[in-house]
């Protein structure tokens, strides 16, 4: 990749593919893995070696819009946004290489265990036993923890470090127990594991465990993100369409005030909403240090904006709103659930607002991340 | 964000430097309760330091004194901002719509009259708006009718911004009473100190009185100070009114997010006379990091703006609504945390921008942002139907 236009060129590409593969979908099952995997989605941001693509968090997040503009299902987000790239961040070796390899070919489905309430934190522990390593710990609201071949562990060992687990999930001492949500689309899954004895080859160190976890935190932050823009632009459209061709009192509905202006609203906070994804996206992408803060933006407006435009498309489309046949209910339920998943906007902006004031006393700031 | 190129990170330095030497110390306190002469004085001096320093019309063609890229001028107005420097209020319809529509449209002549002439200090003002054409300003009826190589204007005009300061008067009228509404309106050029001219500055909500009502009667404007083909006004006034918005914006925007956002975490964390600070509150944090938040949406919606050559056909709109709103909901949440002591700042410094610091003051003055210009709702209608593609109002002829 050189240069910022062949960038644009690439995206646009790839925008365009997700959008016919997701569109050809059927709207009540996944986009059939295979394509998926021969689409090169999933190592978008592995390295050639690995049969990825050497692409970037920015290619990533392409395709999770397109993902929530469609309303689309199956573990895509959590295997390229989470799973993959966390196999990124520990030390090379040849089972991890393997599991990457079978990851990116779409061969083997992992999931990275990561509890949809918890933030840059793991509640699982790896204690050493006589058998080997045995892995404690249960957390809630895995993203596509049901479907997973692998579930790929955070946990915390008795010396502090973090390392990353990669559990069979038939495995004596582990369950996944499913969490159906309102939510179709989606599939989460409880994941406990009450002294699971696991290989020691299937424990990988992480270069920089604390900073791995805060860094997949904010991934997952921010892929939700993406996902809620996408989903708000569908509203927008499919509302900007439908007001435009309803008549009623032998006007179009889209020429009445209230209504037009509800769609100028839409717009103007998707505009906002798509800056504060860019800018979160390039902060994860290039690691640097106050991404955080721009993920907490993203996520706590975005994602806020989205269950707005959502609920304001279902309004606008009237009687037909509301039924289960016309489908914007879908894109309510799952911007709620958005909203709610790896930190409610109220949380993030706490983390915004710890930066007001240091415990030496007030110390007051432009806004926004640090200009150098 | 990509590295930026060394030689926009030495002019920043420059600018930087340039800021910490000539920014006047204390100046807000002392533009606080002056008297409108003071406020001339100090405009002028400060268009002064700026026009010197080549920083007054960077946006003007090099060879009129400008001819900064739109990358050196955001860096200019990032750093201006972050130093908290005095507005241009005074200057600014010499230097950005009189500017644009002399270059835009202008003759030579008028261009070697005039644009050299704002630079030594010449001020403008704007005669568009009128008693009953705000919203709708093609429904003008100042009228000025040919007399040989001259024009008589008659009419009145409304919410002409600093125009008891004003040298000239960049002026719409009827010439043509049966075209069209639209057709019949020309662009004139007229000296303020022409006879029949009367300026009544209106006091304002905040109790300023910025504005003016311009009163024209039997004015004469020579033909050689019509702004291209007489009928043709109304399409020059549509070419070079938004034409420097997206700059200003961004100036705002950065001034917002800099000082403006400083100063309300200053307030959020100051002490009440009870001891209890506002910030301890998680409501108010959390109000905090939601503007936060908006704003910087805001700076990055701008930055876009500026930077794009194709911008969408209403992305002005969606600027200037946003910013107007969003404004408003921060100088509210200013004047809600200040609480009574705010009530007790009658003045705010004049120079700054609309994130003063006297929130109520303020806040009140945020309407001046969600009316004038296209209000709200013209805004909203124009992204509707621009940018979106909505069935259209039924309309009145044009």
């Amino acid at each position: 990749m050189t240069g910022t236009l062949d960038l644009t060129e690439f995206h646009d590409e790839l925008r365009t593919v997700a959008r016919n593969v997701l569109a050809a979908a059927d709207r009540d099952s996944a986009p059939s893995w295979t394509r998926v995997s021969t689409s090169g989605w999933l190592g978008l941001e592995v390295d050639e070696e690995f049969d990825g693509a050497g692409a970037g968090f920015a290619e990533t997040a392409v395709v999770l819009r397109e993902y929530g503009r469609a309303a689309a299902r199956g573990p895509l987000p959590a295997v390229a946004a989470l799973a993959v790239p966390a196999l990124g961040l520990v030390d090379p070796g040849s089972v991890r290489d393997r599991l990457l390899r079978e990851a990116v070919a779409g061969a083997t489905v992992p999931v990275l265990v990561l509890g949809g309430e918890t933030l840059g934190v793991t509640p699982f522990r790896l204690d050493s036993g006589v058998e080997g390593p045995v892995l404690h710990g249960e957390t809630s609201f895995v993203l596509d923890a049901p479907g997973a071949d692998r579930l790929l562990v955070p946990a915390t060992r008795s010396d502090g470090t973090v390392v990353l687990v990669d559990v069979d999930p038939g495995a004596g001492g582990v369950e996944v127990t499913d969490q159906p949500v309102l939510d179709a689309t989606r599939s989460f899954g409880r994941v406990v594991a009450e002294g699971a004895v696991v290989a020691a080859d299937t424990v990988h160190a992480f270069r920089d465990g604390a900073s791995a976890l805060r860094h997949l935190a904010d991934r997952a932050a921010v892929a939700v993100a993406c996902d809620s823009l996408g989903l708000a632009e569908a509203m927008l459209d499919t509302t900007v369409a439908y007001v435009g061709v309803r008549e009623q009192f032998g006007r179009r509905i889209g020429s009445f005030q209230a209504v037009k202006h509800a769609c100028a609203d839409m717009l103007v906070s998707i505009s906002v909403s798509r800056r504060l994804v860019a800018a979160a996206v390039r902060n994860v992408a290039e690691g640097a240090p106050d991404a955080a803060v721009s993920v907490s933006m993203a996520k706590s407006h975005v994602c806020a904006a989205a269950v707005d435009i959502a609920g304001k498309a279902m309004q606008l489309h009237g009687g037909m709103g509301y039924t289960w046949e016309s489908g914007i209910h879908v894109y309510l339920k799952r911007a709620t659930l958005n909203r709610s998943l790896f930190g409610s906007p109220a949380e993030h902006r706490r983390r915004l607002a710890q930066r007001y004031v240091s415990p030496a006393g007030v110390r007051p700031r432009a806004c926004g991340p640090r200009r150098s | 964000m990509s590295p930026a190129p060394p030689a926009l990170d030495e002019f920043r330095a420059e600018v930087r430097a340039w800021c910490r030497d000539h920014v006047p110390a204390q100046w807000r306190s002392a533009q606080t309760g002056v008297s409108d002469d003071e406020f001339v004085a100090f405009q002028k001096a400060w268009f002064r330091e700026l026009r010197d320093a080549g920083y007054a019309v960077p946006h003007w063609p090099k060879e009129w004194g400008g001819g900064m890229s739109v990358a050196e001028q955001v860096v200019l107005y990032q750093e201006l901002a972050a130093h908290d420097a005095p507005r241009l209020v005074l200057p600014f319809v010499s230097i950005h719509h009189a500017a644009s529509t002399l270059l835009a449209a202008g003759t030579d002549d008028q261009r070697r009259r005039h644009l050299p002439a704002i630079l030594d200090g010449e001020i403008w003002c704007q005669g568009f708006s009128e008693p009953g054409a705000g919203s709708d300003m093609a429904a003008l009826s100042t009228t000025a009718r040919r007399n040989g190589d001259t024009y008589i204007v008659d009419g009145q005009k409304l919410w002409a911004s600093g125009a008891v300061h004003a040298d000239w008067c960049l002026l719409l009228a009827r010439t043509d009473p049966d075209a069209p509404k639209r057709r019949g309106i020309s662009y004139f050029l007229m000296d303020m100190r022409t006879p029949g001219v009367e300026v009544r500055p209106i006091r304002q909500a905040t109790g300023e009185s910025h504005f003016c009502e311009i009163f024209l009667d039997g004015v004469a404007v020579p033909e050689a100070n019509r702004v291209g083909p007489e009928n043709e006004g109304w399409k020059v006034a549509q070419e070079t009114l938004g034409a420097e918005r997206g700059m200003t914006m961004l100036e705002l925007a950065e001034r917002l997010g800099t000082g403006g956002f400083r100063r309300l975490v200053e307030l959020c964390a100051r002490p009440r006379p009870d001891g209890s600070v506002p910030l301890d509150d998680p409501v108010v944090a959390d109000r905090l990091a939601a503007l936060e938040t908006e704003i910087t949406g805001l700076r990055a919606l701008c930055a876009d703006f500026v930077a794009d050559d194709r911008p969408g056909p209403a992305d002005a709109s969606i600027v200037k609504l946003y910013y107007s709103e969003l404004l408003q909901r921060t100088t509210d949440f200013g004047a809600d945390v200040a609480g009574l002591a705010a009530q007790t700042e009658l003045r705010k410094p004049l120079s700054s921008s609309w994130e003063s610091g006297p929130w109520v003051l303020d806040f009140i003055g945020s309407w001046e942002w969600t009316i004038p210009g296209g209000t709200s709702e013209i805004q909203r209608t124009i992204i509707g139907e621009r940018a979106l593609g909505l069935p259209r109002e039924p309309r009145s002829a044009t």
